[in-house]
């Protein structure tokens, strides 16, 4: 009895696996179900706010979007997993901004330019916070005290590439600080050590530390862009108090969906009206909003320049800073 | 009063019920199944359940939560493979039981425990939330390197061959962890140039082929013996024999709750230091531990059920996630409009107290459907060998597969599995291994952390184990297992009248 009920369960599991691999398609686009394969694990940002989306965009394409996590070496193994699928569409990557730095990170040889954008989703603005009960309570108080200790002042960080350290390391070039940055596993895990007061600041996407500021449990020093926020507009933008920052920001993660390049045109355009669409449905937009998240809905040859900017943006920055390995004009990265 | 209305909700309401009954259903497969993890599954209900209202959707994700993480022990029992890694620490001796042909009966008290687990758990969930998430923030990354210390230390405790053998092979597992990218660098560590080493060692195949495949072929190997008849009456722990136990079921359930509520740490290391902990506190088991004894069941069942309801401390207090399960229903949290955080109980209470509710209904669920399909569960212990085993093997291949879709995760496992084939040839515990791929990254990451945030003076890092009382505690209780360890101290407590034992409550 439980041997048969095991058997039923093995070959349903076969069965969906020999799903998921699939076959080459002809005929109208689509005729079975596409897969989606999100760069990061499960709950992350780029988790949600790809989960979020499909369910809207499927009734536009008549087909089912399977989802599947490829997590790892930031993001290059679900890249290079799509990459090495044929160009026919039925493989979309779900993928954060990583990649922009993949090259000069020694991370990779494939990133955004070897796929076509669908749909650039939206962007995560960056906020500097500190505990509630800091001494610090301005961004200059924070900039002049980690000036006079050089390398002293805790900040906490997701590791090589992500926006914390792209952040922290414009603050080096601009305003010559030195931070003793400690590594976490993501910006949940590096709030919570600040929370508890093993650090003393984190450049943070607003996202995660949104809820948190409005509990005034932590406190907003600066927002690493040229505007307030609308939801916080006691933040001060980072121009305000230095405006030689004005050339680096806005500076943020984002988020979006792609193709493996030479997909054709018309698979390309339907992918994206219907993502386009479900960006567009308020239910959407109400779930953007909620996560403080700005919608950006870019498409087309805009969101190609879109993603070749935040490319050009993060190597040169990066070689700047003396963090990257090889130097953005190895590959032919153009100066921002 | 409100409160107790939004408790009584899915008692009353019965799509609620019905919907939280089918989630622990569902999880309880999912949890048995080797790779199907529930972190998976929780995941896929999100897309699955967006469009229906929040309640809804809590009570299928709480039911798929409780379920898994008891799922897990069932096949970690019957056929030697963890089916989820909080199911680890029960395959110690959960295995050697039902070699005895009393799989039902350790089936029967890890359901039990893993109620009053649960319902431990939940009470400390309910009552005690706001001081515990407080208390769980002090850990600072020096807490929780101590604490990754305390959990390799099991070693020495764990499997029953040399202790020698038993360290290097926790070596080995230690340095297979660091295989990838470096976490806080970035440089690439033993890949060889390869991608798919990049992002390294996952432990779940290595889990599924050292337990499951290594133990396939070491029955192979030993010809066509008779399957081991099962005993099938009595299944159903007595009140006696659970009241007997009750002191033990305490002790680890606080030791899970107190692991779980920590975010970052999970039921996996909650019943790996629980069964550490009984092994050291139970003076008189029912038999030598990794032999089959009841209390090395009762230890790492109880605690891993009880860190559900620590998991959610910290994610409902301050919408920190207390595991990977947690941090997949605030992802769901959000999507339903909600915003998880510390406003979270103020603004919206009855989110809380429906996900009390439907994990107490969830615990009593499994509870009565394990114990009332038990028997069938029994026959597959009776399977003759040469059917089971290559069963085995097709599960995990399946199940490793469906992890992360990766087909050099199956070509991992299968390496692990005849790694394993030969250590257990050689005498060398798999155990050990997997407790090093787990907790090396653990160590590592929050050493270095902790070092990084000493300036990387090895001074000022004892400095601070000085200096903070969490800190200072962990390490006495090190110590304290280093010692009573150590041949001349076991004699001298011996001769002492047992002075050393008895305290060691970790």
């Amino acid at each position: 009895m439980f041997c048969k009920r095991l058997l039923a369960l093995m070959s349903l599991a076969l069965g969906l696996a020999f799903m998921v691999l699939g076959g080459v398609a002809l005929a109208e686009y689509p005729e079975k179900d596409i897969n989606g394969i999100i760069q990061w694990g499960a709950g992350g940002a780029t988790d949600v706010i790809s989960r979020a989306i499909t369910p809207l965009a499927e009734p536009y394409l008549g087909k089912k979007i399977i989802l599947v996590n490829k997590p790892g070496a930031t993001g290059a193994i679900a890249t290079t997993y799509v990459y090495n699928q044929p160009a026919d569409g039925y493989t979309l990557l779900f993928g954060a901004e990583n990649p922009s730095m993949y090259k000069v990170l020694g991370l990779s040889e494939i990133d955004y330019g070897d796929f076509e954008p669908i749909i650039i989703i939206g962007a995560v603005p960056n906020v500097t916070v500190v505990k509630a009960d800091s001494k610090y309570k301005s961004f200059k108080e924070f900039i002049e005290d980690a000036k006079a200790n050089p390398g002293k002042v805790k900040i906490a960080f997701t590791g090589v590439g992500g926006a914390p350290h792209v952040v922290s390391s414009i603050m080096k070039v601009v305003s010559g600080v030195e931070f003793n940055a400690v590594e976490f596993p993501g910006e949940g895990p590096g709030l919570t050590a600040l929370l508890g007061g093993h650090v003393d600041a984190m450049p943070s996407g607003i996202a995660p530390a949104a809820e948190f500021l409005r509990a005034k449990m932590l406190r907003g020093l600066m927002v690493f862009d040229k505007k307030r926020l609308m939801a916080f507009p006691d933040i001060p933008a980072i121009t305000e108090i230095y405006p030689e920052y004005e050339k680096y920001v806005p500076y943020y993660p984002w988020y979006g969906v792609f193709v493996k390049k030479g997909t054709p045109k018309e698979i390309v355009d339907k992918l994206t009206q219907a993502f386009k669409k479900a960006f567009d449905d308020p239910k959407y937009q109400e779930f953007l909003a909620k996560r403080d998240t700005i919608p950006l809905g870019l498409t087309g040859k805009e969101a190609r320049e879109f993603v070749d900017r935040q490319r050009s943006l993060a190597s040169w920055l990066m070689w700047e800073a003396g963090a990257a390995k090889r130097s953005p004009e190895e590959f032919k990265i153009p100066k921002p | 009063m409100e409160n107790l209305q939004y408790f009584l909700l899915p008692f009353l309401d019965l799509k609620l019920l019905s919907l939280t009954i089918v989630g622990t259903f569902a999880g309880m497969w999912v949890g048995a199944i080797p790779g199907l993890s529930v972190t998976m599954a929780a995941s896929l209900l999100i897309s699955f359940t967006f469009a229906w209202d929040l309640n809804s959707a809590l009570a299928l994700i709480c039911g798929v939560y409780m379920g898994g993480v008891y799922g897990g022990s069932i096949t970690a029992i019957l056929i030697n493979v963890p089916g989820a890694p909080a199911a680890i620490a029960t395959v110690f001796d959960g295995y050697p039981l039902a070699q005895r042909g009393e799989a039902g009966r350790a089936i029967g008290l890890a359901t039990t425990v893993s109620l009053l687990g649960g319902l431990i758990g939940i009470a400390f969930l309910a009552f005690g939330a706001p001081i515990l998430s407080k208390f769980a923030l002090k850990f600072s990354p020096r807490d929780y390197f101590l604490l990754g210390v305390m959990g390799i230390l099991l070693i020495t405790s764990m499997g029953h061959g040399s202790t020698i053998k038993g360290i290097i092979a926790g070596t080995v597992g230690v340095l297979l962890s660091m295989v990838g990218l470096d976490p806080s660098t970035g440089e690439l560590r033993y890949t060889f140039g390869t991608v798919y080493l990049m992002q390294g060692i996952s432990f779940i195949p290595a889990m599924i082929g050292l337990f499951g495949v290594s133990e396939a072929l070491f029955q192979v190997r030993g010809g066509t013996l008779p399957p081991i008849k099962q005993m099938v009456d009595k299944v159903i722990p007595d009140f006696k024999s659970i009241v007997k136990h009750i002191p033990l079921v305490i002790r680890s359930s606080l030791i899970g709750v107190w692991i779980g509520a920590l975010p970052g740490t999970g039921g996996d290391v909650a019943a790996l230091i629980a069964y550490d902990n009984a092994k050291r506190t139970v003076k008189n088991p029912s038999r030598p531990f990794g032999q089959g004894a009841y209390e090395g069941v009762i230890a790492p069942e109880s605690a891993n059920n009880a860190a559900i309801g620590g998991a959610f401390i910290p994610m409902l207090t301050l919408g920190i996630p207390g595991d990977a399960v947690t941090a997949i229903i605030i992802g769901a949290l959000f999507i339903h409009g909600l915003k998880p955080g510390p406003l979270l109980m103020i603004e919206t209470p009855q989110v809380f107290w429906i996900i009390v509710s439907c994990l107490i209904i969830s615990a009593i669920t499994m509870v009565i459907l394990v114990l009332s399909t038990l028997k069938v569960f029994l026959k597959v212990v009776e399977i003759p060998k040469n059917m089971l085993m290559p069963m085995i093997v097709m599960l995990s291949v399946v199940g490793t597969y469906a992890i992360q879709n990766s087909l050099t995760d199956v070509y991992c496992m299968l390496a692990f599995g005849i790694l394993g084939y030969f250590m257990r040839l050689y005498g060398y515990a798999v155990g050990p291994m997997v407790l090093g791929l787990i907790l090396g990254p653990v160590i590592e990451t929050n050493f270095r952390r902790s070092m990084q945030m000493a300036e990387n003076n090895p001074l000022a890092f004892i400095g601070d184990i000085f200096s903070h009382p969490i800190s200072f505690v962990l390490s006495l209780a090190i110590i304290y297992m280093i010692v009573s360890q150590v041949g001349i101290f076991k004699s001298l407590s011996k001769k002492g009248g047992g002075s050393f034992n008895g305290k060691g409550n970790g």
